[in-house]
C-alpha cells in the first residue's frame, strides 16, 4: 500500500462519524476556547471540504492540541486527532513554520546545547527579562513551565556504569529526551527497578522519537527522526520475538507504537512495524509481569496520599491505567484518581505564546482537583505533564515508578 | 511476546448495559474489566430510565403492562430477564445515583407508574424514572410553564416546545434571554459549565425574573451543571422562587454524562477496571467457550483472558452488528449467530419511515439466560439483544439495565459455583 | 382569472428552460417561465453534476462530443462560479478492453476534445484510491457544475431584467387557435388559483415531459423516451477528479466528485413515466460493483443517498429502441410551424446539461424568427450573476467563509455548514413551509447525518419565521424526515445504517416526534394523564 493510499484510508474513517458529538464533550481545548471549533468540526466534518490540491482554509485547526482524547472516546472509530494532524501538516506547509517551531520541536538540539551550560541556562530561563526576550523573539510564553537541564546526560551514566546486572533476560531501554537531558534520575530508577526484577538493561545509542516535530506539523523531519530511532533500536530485537523495548516517557512510547505510523503514513515501514510491536510503557510492562506472577512484590508501606493523573497519551496506549493497579500493590499508599481530561501542556502546545492561556484554562479543572485531593504529590506518566502540573499546583510531580522504587527500598 | 491480562470476567462495551454488568460483577467480587471502544449510549440518550412507553399504545404503568408484553412477545428481552430483574435493576441504579459522586442527584419514579416528561419538541414522553432535576417537568405537576433558553443554543427551540406543550393541554410560552456568551454556538457542555457559575446564574435569574409571571414553572434545557446539578437547580429555584426543571435536548446529553460518571464511579468503587479505546478485534475459542478476546492496543494486540464474557456492544448503532453492502448481517465482535434478520430477498426496510422496520429487531441469538447461542460463557446485554425496537417502544435504558443486571447475576452464580467446586 | 401577456412563454424550469428565459431576456425579449415545481427539480437537478469534456461521447456520438467541448469552454467562462475545475481522467481498468484507449484518443483528436495521456503512476499519485492496476490514463477537461446555482443565477438575473418566473405553476392547458399556439393556462399547485398566459411564442422546454406538453398542444409525434437512471452519492470525495472508465459508455462508469460527495452513476432503464422514481435492488448492487472496479474498497465506504434522474431522449424515427442509451444524446429543436403547421410553438428536447446554453441559443434564435426580429445571442460572453470574476468555485469556500466568522455565526446544518442567517434568509425569501425547498437552496440535510440534527433546528426556525402552528411545524419536520428516508432506505448498509439508528434515537427517542400533536401516533395528553 502506498503511503498516499494509507493516508487516504485514514481520511476515510470519517465515514464512521454519525455526528454524535461525543468527541466535542471530551475535547479539552474547544471546551475552554472558542478559537478551536471542536474535534467533530475540525476533523471528520471539515475534512469533507478539504481537497488535496486546494489551499488550506481553516487555520483554526492549528489550535488542536493533539491530545488525542477525541479519537479515544469516539464510539465509532473515527481517527479524529489523526485527521486533524494531517490538516495541520498541510496548513503548516503552506504557511511555513515559525523559527520557534523548528527549535522547540528538537529536544535533542536543545538538550545538547543546554546540558554543558546547565546552571547558566537554567538560571536564565528563570529570569524574567530573559523570558520576555524569548517570548518576543521565539514566541514561547514567558510564564510557561520550562524544565531545568540536569547538567548531565542519562546515557553517560548508563555507559559509564560497570555494576549493572547481567542476565539472560535482557530488556532494551528507550529513555527519551526527557530522561536524557532533564531527569536522568528517572532512568536510573527505572533501571534499578528492572534489575531488581532480574532484567539486564541495555541502553542503545538513541535519539528523539519525533513527536514534537509531528505535533507542530513538520512531518518530513518527523519521519526522518522516527526512522532513525527505529533503526537504532531494531538491531537489538532478537529472532525469538520476545525482546522488550521499554520506555518511561509515555508520549514517546506511544509515538513509537502507533502515532508515528498512523499520522505520518508509515504503516508499511517494515523496521518501524517490527520495532513498534515490541514497545512497552513501563507501567504496562510491570502490570503484565505481575499478571504472570513474575513481578517482585516486596513493597514496603508508604503512608501517603497521592494524586494520579493519566496523561492523554498514556490513555492513547489503549491499555487502561496500569499505574493504578501497580500503585495499589504498595501498602498504605492512598491514590486519588484524578478525573480530568488533560493538563493542558500537550507536549509543546502549552509553551507557545498564542496557546499558553488556552493550555492553562484546559488544565484548570485538573489543577483544582489536585488541590482538593489533599495529595502531597501528583503522579503522572509523562514528563511534560509533570512539569506543567508541578508548576500549576506547586506540588512535586513524579512518575509512578518513583514510588515503586521507593517502596522496593532501592534508594536506601 | 503475548501481551495479556487475566480477569474473571470481561465486559465488551462501555454503555449503559456494559457498565451495569461490569459494576454488578465487581460488586459480586469478580475481577472484571470493562472494555470500551469509546463512550457509549450514556452520552447520547436523555438519561431518563425508560422501561416501557408504547406498545404502541401509551403505557400508564410498566409493571402492569410488562406481564402482557412478556406473554405476547416471548422473544422480547424483558421476557428473558423477567420482571424482577427490571425492578431490581432500577432500584439498584437509583441507589448508585443516590450514593454516587453527584451530591443529592437522585432518580425518582419506578416501574409502577410512567411519568410524562416533556421532550425538546414539547411532546410528553412516558418514562419510568427520571433525574430529580427533570422531575419538576412531570405533566401532572405542571400548571403554566415558561420554556426558557438563550439564542446561542441552537439545540433547543423554546417556541416550538411551548407550542406543542400547549397543544397537549399545558399552557406554555417561550422566553429567550439575550445572555451574552463568547460564541454564537454554545454547546451543551459549555452551557452546563455556565450554569455552574453562581455569578452567571445570578445574572441569568435576574433577567428571567423580570419576565416571569407568578405561578409559572420554568423549563430549561438539560444543561444545568455536570458536577453538582442538584445544587444548581436548587439555587435556581431559590432565586426564582418556583419550580425549575430540565428538558432533555439533542445529543450530547449532559444528563447522560452525569449518568456515565455515576456508573463509572460505581464500577471503580467496586474495584472494576475500565479501559477506554479498547476495541475488541478478535477472540479465541475452545469448543463452546470463548477463552480470550484481543483488543487493538497501540503497537500490538492486548489479550484479555477471562472465564466469562458479557457482550454489551451496542447493536447496529455502534456497528457491533453490521449490515454490509452485500446485504449480509454479521455480529462483528465475536461472530455470533443472529436472530430476527429478514431472509435474503425479503425487505429489510419499509418505504414508510415511521413504521416498524423489518431489520430493526435483529440481534444476537440468546437463550433464556441471555447466553449467546453456541457458547457456554458469553452473555449478551443491551442493544445487541434481539426482539425489541427500544426507540419506538421507549425501553432503551430499561433493557440495558435489566439485561446487564441479569447477565451479571447469572455469571456471578456461575462464579460462586466454580468457587464452591474449587474449595 | 389573471391574465399575463408576454412575448415568449417558456414551459419548463430546468437548465434549458431557464437558459431560454435568460437568453431571451438578454436579447430584450419579454419572457414568462412556468414550472410545476421548483426550478431544476426535473432532470437537471437529478443528475450527477458532470460538466462533460465530451470524452465520453467522442467515439460513439461525435456530434455530442463536439458540442460538449465547445460548451464546456464557454461555461467555464460565463458560469465560472458554478463550476469546480476538478479535471477528469479516463482510465483503463483491468475490466476494460485495452484496445479502446487508442480508439478513444483518436476520437478525441477528431472531435477536438483535449486529451493528454499521463503515466498510470501519475494518475495514482494524484488519486491514490484508484484501482492500483490501471494501465493507462488520460486527462480531459471534465469538471463539475452546480445546477441549482447555475439555474438560479440565470433565474435571478432574468428576473432582475424584467422576466417573470412562476414556480409551482403547472400547465393545465395549452391554448390553440386553429393553426397557432397562443399560450397556456397554469394552476398554482399551492393555492389552486389559475392564470392565463398569452404569448406570441411558446417554448416547450419541458424535458422528459416535453411529449406531454406537445400532446396538450395537439402536436403529434413528439416522442420523448424517458431513460431512468440511478445515482448514488458516497459520503466523501473518494476522488477529487472526475473518473471515467475508458470504454464504450455503459452503466456505472463515471465517478464524479461534486460538493462534498462522490457520485457513482448511472444506470439506464426504459420507462414510460417521466415521474418514475423506482430504484431497483439490482441496480444498486450493480452500482456498488462498478464503484469497486474504480475504487477498491468502495463497498466499505459510506453510501449516503440514492436518487433517480430521467433523461429526455428524443426519438425522431418511428421504430422504438429499448436501450435508450443508444439514442443520440444530441439535442433536437422542433419548429412546429415547419414540422407540423402549428405556429407559435417550438420544442427543445433531448440533449444534456452541458449543452443547455447552446440549446437555449438555438431556441431563442427560433423565437426571434417567429417574432420577426433579429437579435444577437450574448450568453456565450455575458457572465451569469455571481460569475463575473471568472474564478471557478473551490470546495473549501464554504469552510473558508465559516472560518472567517467562526465565533459569530451559528451553524444549523453542521455537515453542510449552513448558517442560521442564510437559513432564515432563505426561509423568508421562499416563503415555503417545506424544508425540502430550503434543502435545495442551501443543501440543508444533505450531509452524512441526513438531517439528524438540523431537521429539528431548522423546524424550530421555520416555526418562528413562518409563525406556524405546532401541528404544521411538526408536520414539516415529519415530512422532511420522510423525504430524507426516501433516498436512504434502498442503499442502507454499514455506516449509514449506524447513522439512521442514531437518528432514530434522536427523533423517536429523544424528541418522540411520532407522538407529536398532529402526528399519526399522537394522543391527547389530557386523555392519558394519570390523575
Amino acid at each position: 500500500m502506498t503511503d498516499l493510499l494509507e493516508l487516504a484510508q485514514l481520511r476515510g474513517t470519517l465515514d464512521h462519524c454519525v455526528k454524535c458529538t461525543i468527541c466535542e464533550t471530551a475535547c479539552p481545548v474547544s471546551n475552554v476556547s472558542p478559537l478551536f471549533p471542536g474535534p467533530k468540526y475540525a476533523g471528520p466534518q471539515s475534512e469533507r471540504y478539504r481537497v488535496a490540491d486546494e489551499p488550506s482554509v481553516d487555520l483554526s485547526v492549528d489550535y488542536c492540541s493533539g491530545c488525542g482524547i477525541c479519537s479515544q472516546v469516539c464510539p465509532q472509530g473515527v481517527k479524529i486527532a489523526e485527521i486533524n494532524a494531517q490538516a495541520r501538516d498541510k496548513l503548516k506547509r503552506q504557511k511555513g513554520w515559525p523559527l520557534r517551531d523548528r527549535i522547540i520541536t528538537r529536544p535533542t538540539w536543545l538538550g545538547r546545547a543546554g546540558t554543558p551550560v546547565a546552571p547558566l541556562a537554567n538560571l536564565s530561563l528563570k529570569l524574567k527579562p530573559a523570558r520576555i526576550l524569548i517570548e518576543k523573539t521565539l514566541g514561547i510564553h514567558r510564564d510557561a513551565a520550562m524544565p531545568a537541564f540536569a547538567g548531565r546526560r542519562f546515557s553517560a551514566w548508563a555507559r559509564q556504569r560497570s555494576d549493572g546486572l547481567k542476565s539472560v533476560r535482557k530488556i532494551v531501554y528507550f529513555h527519551g529526551c526527557g530522561t536524557e537531558y532533564y531527569e536522568p534520575w528517572e532512568g536510573e530508577k527505572l533501571v534499578a527497578i528492572l534489575e531488581h526484577n532480574g532484567f539486564e538493561v541495555v541502553v542503545p545509542k538513541q535519539d528523539c522519537c519525533g513527536l514534537p516535530l509531528q505535533s507542530s506539523g513538520l512531518f518530513d523531519d518527523a519521519r526522518k527522526v522516527l526512522g532513525t530511532l527505529a533503526r537504532a533500536l531494531d538491531p537489538y530485537l532478537t529472532d525469538d520475538d520476545d525482546t522488550i523495548i521499554v520506555g518511561n516517557a509515555t508520549s514517546c512510547t506511544l509515538m513509537l507504537k502507533r502515532e508515528g505510523r498512523e499520522v505520518l503514513g508509515l504503516q508499511d515501514d517494515p523496521v518501524l512495524k517490527r520495532v513498534s510491536s515490541h514497545v512497552y510503557d513501563i507501567c504496562e510492562l510491570l502490570l503484565e509481569l505481575h499478571d504472570r506472577g513474575e513481578l517482585k512484590t516486596d513493597f514496603q508501606p508508604i503512608d501517603e496520599v497521592v494524586a494520579y493523573h493519566a496523561p492523554c497519551q498514556q490513555q492513547g496506549h489503549w491499555v487502561g491505567k496500569p499505574a493504578l493497579d501497580l500503585l495499589a500493590l504498595i501498602p498504605g499508599l492512598q491514590v486519588r484518581e484524578m478525573n480530568a481530561r488533560c493538563c493542558g501542556i500537550a507536549g509543546t502546545y502549552g509553551l507557545k505564546v498564542e496557546k499558553y492561556e488556552i493550555a492553562q484554562a484546559v488544565g484548570r479543572d485538573l489543577f483544582d482537583q489536585v488541590a482538593a485531593s489533599g495529595a502531597s504529590t501528583v503522579l503522572c506518566d509523562s514528563e511534560t505533564c509533570r512539569w506543567q502540573l508541578a508548576d500549576a499546583t506547586q506540588r512535586p510531580a513524579a512518575h509512578p515508578i518513583e514510588y515503586l522504587y521507593q517502596a522496593y527500598g532501592l534508594g536506601s | 511476546m503475548r501481551s495479556q491480562l487475566h480477569f474473571d470476567a470481561v465486559v465488551i462495551g462501555g454503555g449503559m448495559a456494559g457498565l451495569t454488568a461490569g459494576t454488578r460483577l465487581a460488586q459480586a467480587g469478580a475481577k472484571v474489566a470493562v472494555l470500551a471502544k469509546g463512550y457509549g449510549s450514556t452520552h447520547l440518550s436523555p438519561s431518563t430510565i425508560d422501561v416501557l412507553g408504547y406498545t404502541p399504545e401509551r403505557v400508564r404503568s410498566p409493571s402492569e403492562s410488562l406481564g402482557k408484553l412478556i406473554a405476547e412477545r416471548p422473544d422480547h428481552p424483558y421476557a428473558l430477564v423477567g420482571v424482577d430483574a427490571v425492578s431490581d435493576s432500577l432500584s439498584w441504579f437509583a441507589d448508585c445515583a443516590a450514593h454516587g459522586p453527584l451530591p443529592s442527584y437522585e432518580y425518582v419514579g419506578g416501574i409502577d407508574r410512567n411519568l410524562a416528561i416533556p421532550t425538546a419538541m414539547g411532546v410528553l414522553r412516558p418514562s419510568a424514572m427520571v433525574p430529580s432535576t427533570m422531575a419538576g417537568g412531570e405533566a401532572s405537576a405542571l400548571g403554566t410553564v415558561a420554556i426558557v433558553s438563550v439564542p446561542s443554543l441552537r439545540e433547543f427551540h423554546p417556541a416550538l416546545c411551548a407550542a406543542n406543550l400547549t397543544a397537549a393541554g399545558i399552557e406554555s410560552r417561550a422566553l429567550t434571554l439575550p445572555m451574552a456568551v463568547e460564541r454564537a454556538d454554545m454547546n451543551p457542555v459549555g452551557m452546563a459549565r455556565r450554569f455552574e457559575d453562581p455569578a452567571w446564574r445570578g445574572h441569568f435569574c435576574a433577567q428571567l425574573l423580570a419576565q416571569l409571571r407568578t405561578e409559572e414553572h420554568v423549563g430549561l434545557p438539560a444543561m444545568l451543571g455536570l458536577n453538582d446539578p442538584a445544587a444548581v437547580v436548587a439555587d435556581l429555584e431559590r432565586r426564582l422562587g418556583r419550580t425549575v426543571f430540565e428538558i432533555p435536548t439533542l445529543p450530547p446529553s449532559v444528563p447522560g454524562m452525569r449518568r456515565y460518571e455515576i456508573l463509572r464511579s460505581a464500577l471503580r468503587a467496586a474495584g472494576g477496571r475500565l479501559a477506554l479505546g479498547a476495541d475488541v478485534i478478535s477472540h479465541e475459542r475452545s469448543n463452546g467457550r470463548v477463552t480470550s478476546v484481543s483488543t487493538h492496543a497501540a503497537g500490538r494486540d492486548l489479550i484479555y483472558v477471562a472465564d466469562w464474557f458479557v457482550l454489551a456492544s451496542g447493536g447496529f448503532a455502534s456497528g457491533a452488528i453490521e449490515l454490509d453492502s452485500h446485504w449480509v448481517t454479521h455480529e462483528r465482535v465475536l461472530g455470533l449467530p443472529l436472530r430476527g434478520v429478514p431472509e435474503a430477498g425479503s425487505p429489510r426496510f419499509e418505504r414508510e419511515y415511521l413504521t416498524e422496520q423489518p431489520l430493526a429487531a435483529a440481534g444476537v441469538a440468546v437463550d433464556a439466560e441471555l447466553r449467546a447461542e453456541g457458547t457456554e460463557n458469553v452473555f449478551v446485554a443491551g442493544a445487541s439483544l434481539p426482539g425489541a425496537t427500544p426507540w419506538r417502544e421507549g425501553s432503551g435504558e430499561g433493557i440495558a439495565l435489566a439485561s446487564g443486571y441479569r447477565a451479571a447475576a447469572v455469571i456471578a452464580g456461575g462464579l460462586r459455583t466454580e468457587e464452591g467446586v474449587a474449595s | 382569472m389573471t391574465t399575463l401577456s408576454t412575448e415568449v412563454l417558456v414551459i419548463g424550469g430546468g437548465a434549458t428552460g431557464v437558459g431560454v428565459a435568460w437568453d431571451a431576456t438578454l436579447r430584450g425579449i419579454d419572457a414568462v417561465l412556468v414550472d410545476r415545481a421548483d426550478l431544476a427539480e426535473g432532470t437537471s437537478g437529478r443528475f450527477h453534476g458532470l460538466l462533460h469534456s465530451g470524452g465520453r461521447y467522442a467515439v460513439k456520438d461525435p456530434r455530442a462530443a463536439k458540442e460538449c467541448i465547445a460548451e464546456n469552454r464557454i461555461l467555464r467562462r460565463v458560469a465560472a462560479d458554478c463550476i469546480e475545475d476538478t479535471g477528469g481522467l479516463f482510465v483503463t481498468t483491468p475490466f476494460d478492453d485495452p484496445a479502446y484507449a487508442d480508439t478513444f484518443v483518436a476520437a478525441c483528436q477528431a472531435t477536438g476534445v483535449d486529451c493528454e495521456e499521463i503515466a498510470a503512476s501519475e494518475a495514482l499519485a494524484s488519486e491514490p484510491r484508484l484501482h492500483p492496476q490501471i494501465s493507462r490514463a488520460f486527462r480531459v477537461p471534465d469538471a463539475n457544475i452546480d445546477v441549482w446555482k447555475t439555474v438560479w443565477a440565470m433565474g435571478h438575473g432574468a428576473q432582475q431584467r424584467g422576466a417573470r418566473i412562476l414556480t409551482y405553476h403547472e400547465v393545465i392547458a395549452v391554448h390553440r387557435s386553429s393553426d397557432r399556439v397562443t399560450g397556456a393556462r397554469v394552476r398554482d399547485v399551492r393555492t389552486g388559483s389559475e392564470i392565463d398566459i398569452e404569448a406570441r411564442v411558446t417554448v416547450n422546454a419541458a424535458g422528459a415531459w416535453a411529449g406531454r406538453i406537445a400532446d396538450m398542444a395537439g402536436v403529434e409525434g413528439v416522442r420523448v423516451l424517458p431513460g431512468r437512471g440511478i445515482m448514488i452519492a458516497m459520503n466523501h470525495r473518494l476522488v477529487n477528479t472526475v473518473i471515467n472508465r475508458c470504454q464504450m459508455p455503459t452503466d456505472g462508469d463515471i465517478l464524479v466528485p461534486i460538493r462534498t460527495v462522490s457520485v457513482i452513476g448511472t444506470t439506464d432503464q426504459h420507462t414510460d413515466d417521466p415521474d418514475d422514481h423506482t430504484v431497483e435492488q439490482a441496480e444498486v448492487d450493480r452500482m456498488f460493483d462498478d464503484g469497486e472496479k474504480l475504487v477498491p474498497g468502495f463497498r466499505q465506504a459510506r453510501a449516503l443517498r440514492v436518487w433517480t434522474g430521467v433523461r429526455p431522449l428524443f426519438e425522431d424515427a418511428k421504430e422504438s429502441d429499448t436501450d435508450t442509451r443508444d439514442v443520440t444524446r444530441a439535442h433536437a429543436l422542433l419548429d412546429h410551424e415547419q414540422r407540423d403547421g402549428v405556429g407559435g410553438f417550438v420544442t427543445i428536447t433531448g440533449g444534456k446539461l452541458t449543452t443547455y446554453r447552446m440549446m437555449a441559443e438555438e431556441t431563442v434564435d427560433a423565437v426571434c424568427r417567429h417574432l420577426g426580429v433579429s437579435r444577437e445571442c450574448t450568453t456565450a460572453t455575458e457572465s451569469l450573476p455571481g460569475s463575473e470574476s471568472g474564478a471557478t468555485y473551490r470546495l473549501g469556500e464554504r469552510l473558508q467563509r465559516k472560518e472567517a466568522a467562526l465565533q459569530d455565526e451559528q451553524v444549523i446544518c453542521e455537515c453542510e455548514l449552513v448558517t442560521r442567517s442564510s437559513l432564515e434568509e432563505a426561509m423568508r425569501r421562499t416563503g415555503s413551509t417545506k424544508l425540502d425547498d430550503i434543502r435545495r437552496q442551501l443543501r440543508l440535510g444533505m450531509g452524512p447525518c441526513q438531517g439528524g440534527f438540523c431537521n429539528y433546528r431548522a423546524t424550530g426556525l421555520l416555526h418562528g419565521i413562518d409563525e406556524l402552528s405546532a401541528e404544521d411545524a411538526n408536520q414539516a419536520l415529519l415530512d422532511f424526515l420522510q423525504e430524507r428516508w426516501k433516498g436512504m432506505w434502498p442503499i442502507l448498509y454499514g455506516d449509514q445504517l449506524r447513522q439512521v439508528r442514531f437518528d432514530d434515537w434522536v427523533f423517536q427517542g429523544v424528541l418522540d416526534v411520532a407522538h407529536a400533536p398532529g402526528a399519526a401516533g399522537a394522543e391527547a395528553v389530557a386523555a392519558e394523564q394519570p390523575s
